[in-house]
């Protein structure tokens, strides 16, 4: 995950740090829609592919990774 | 019915169907084939809600913390006079007491006759003269004498000792038969020494009522509303074969060296009702595990305030224990967990959040299922007090190996952003309204049974 937070660099991208490995972390990043301000959670692969255009389920307006409201990946 | 395995067998039965009513026989059968004309009360706490209820609760689910808060609110309990003790009304002394009347129920396979199985043995510190009781098993051996056996640990046991040193017998009396919260109230956990009178009333939210008993007067009070009373010394370096007998944890507990008592007298009410707890079963385990959540509530909560509630199921006997967190901060799910498995009994401790319900073993085993990774969120932690009855510890082993598990969420990873994890699954709670109106409205009694 951190070579796609160096190569993206943008505002909108916020990552979770790590802790003590003996504290619970999570695994998952979540973007919020610009249109809708909704939020739902996008796995690796769909990270790893910027030029994908991500879906909003709850009014379907598709947006690339950098015209995301927020991005907060997990790890 | 007979007393022997029949009433016993009734709550298994019950409990199997998942019913948990209160049994009440009438007239029992005896072991020699004649009927008492005392009944038996069994199943008594056998139902949560039940249990709940007589607490003055109407939800067994927040029973956790208002035990903790009432039992910790002592009130004082009120003296009356032998001869307006209801439990007075009837007494047996001398050559004319015979326990052998009792319906005392021989419950499982191996246990070697009929057991006191709800006797609140009450005796007191020499030094201090404060009493102490606590529910502690007796075979019934002959008319008057019975085993008795005051585990290792506890202080009616220490208190008996400490007569003997003296070279005295330790007078001792047992009561049957109280309103639930009394019987609750004698299993909070208190100091060294230090009556239960005090947190029986706390639960009961009223004065408990006592009097002196026939024999000691007023060294050994006995509640005045209790069913039956036993009373009589325990002689003292005297030890017996006692057991085996059924215990908590689903297995016979294995024969013992116990002290036995020489009764002095019974009293009882007119038309005293005799209490037995089916040994083993929820019957034992729901007041006892109540009473447990309690106790293991107010110790996390010292160091964990964000623990919400604790549920000790019955389904793990007395060794686990299930914690609810709100919004913990960073640690403080392990400092809970630390803290309820310093608890003696608690052998395993499980921590979720507030969307599990610790009530529900499947949305438990879904939080462990897809909350954990074993090696990140499990510690085992060697040579904690614990319960010797657990069959699984090591021969010669004096305490036991616990595990803690945190089975919570990890904590938000970003000021507004949802938590570091996917989202349960979940149905649009109008749709899910829909779909129980649609089945309550629905006959399904024809429907195949595959
Ligand atoms: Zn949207």
């Amino acid at each position: 995950m951190a070579d796609i937070m160096s190569a993206a660099n943008t505002n909108n991208r916020e990552t979770v740090r790590l802790g003590a490995p003996w504290e619970k972390t999570g695994n998952t990043s979540w973007t919020q829609c610009p249109e809708c301000d909704d939020w739902f959670h996008i796995g690796p692969g769909l990270l790893d592919r910027p030029e994908v255009a991500m879906h909003c389920p709850s009014c379907h307006h598709e947006f690339n990774q950098t015209d995301a409201k927020r991005l907060v990946t997990s790890g | 019915m007979s007393v022997s395995h029949q009433i016993t067998a009734l709550q298994y039965a019950l409990e199997k169907a998942g019913r948990h009513p209160i049994v009440v026989v009438d007239e029992p059968l005896m072991a020699d084939g004649t009927t008492s004309d005392i009944p038996v009360v069994t199943n008594l706490t056998a139902s949560r809600a039940v249990v709940a209820r007589s607490l003055g609760i109407n939800d067994h689910q927040t029973a956790a913390p208002i035990y903790a808060q009432r039992t910790g609110t002592q009130i004082t309990p009120e003296t009356i006079s032998n001869d307006t003790a209801p439990v007075q009304e009837i007494v047996i002394e001398g050559d004319d007491v015979d326990l052998t009347r009792l319906p005392a129920l021989t419950q499982h396979v191996t246990d070697p006759g009929p057991y006191l199985t709800a006797a609140h043995a009450t005796t007191y510190d020499p030094d201090t003269k404060t009493d102490n009781t606590a529910i502690q098993r007796c075979w019934i051996k002959s008319k008057r004498r019975m085993s008795y056996f005051p585990y290792p640990s506890s202080h009616n046991n220490r208190n008996m000792r400490k007569f003997w040193a003296r070279g005295e017998d330790c007078p001792v009396v047992f009561w049957i038969g109280h309103h639930p919260a009394v019987l609750m109230g004698t299993q909070a956990k208190l100091n060294y020494p230090e009556s239960h009178w005090g947190a029986c009333g706390g639960l009961l939210g009223e004065p408990l009522r006592v009097t002196p008993s026939r024999t000691f007067g007023d060294l050994i009070m006995v509640p005045a509303d209790a069913e039956i009373v036993i009373e009589g010394y325990v002689p003292r370096d005297v030890l017996e074969a006692d057991g085996p007998f059924g215990e908590y944890t689903g297995y016979s507990g294995p024969q013992v060296a116990a002290p036995v008592v020489n009764v002095t007298s019974i009293t009882m009410r007119k038309g005293a009702l005799y209490h037995d707890y089916g040994s083993g079963l929820t019957d034992m385990l729901v007041p006892d595990n109540m009473t447990m959540e309690g106790k293991v509530y107010g110790l996390c909560k010292q160091v964990a305030p964000s623990v919400t509630n604790v549920h000790v199921p019955a389904q793990g006997r007395r060794f686990h224990g299930y914690i609810q967190v709100e919004n913990p901060g960073p640690g403080e799910v392990r400092d809970a967990l630390m803290a309820a498995l310093s608890y003696r009994r608690l052998k395993m401790a499980i921590a979720v959040d507030k969307d599990i319900d610790i009530f529900d073993d499947s949305e438990m085993m879904f939080a462990l299922a897809t909350r954990v990774q074993w090696s990140r969120d499990s510690f085992t932690v060697d040579g904690l007090s614990g319960s010797l009855l657990d069959p699984s510890t090591p021969a010669g082993s004096k305490t036991l190996s616990k595990i803690g598990i945190d089975a919570s969420l990890p904590l938000p990873g970003r000021p507004g952003a949802p938590p570091p994890v996917p989202p349960r699954s979940i149905v649009p709670q109008d749709a899910m309204d829909n779909a129980a109106k649609i089945l309550s409205g629905t006959d399904m009694s024809g429907w195949p049974t595959l």
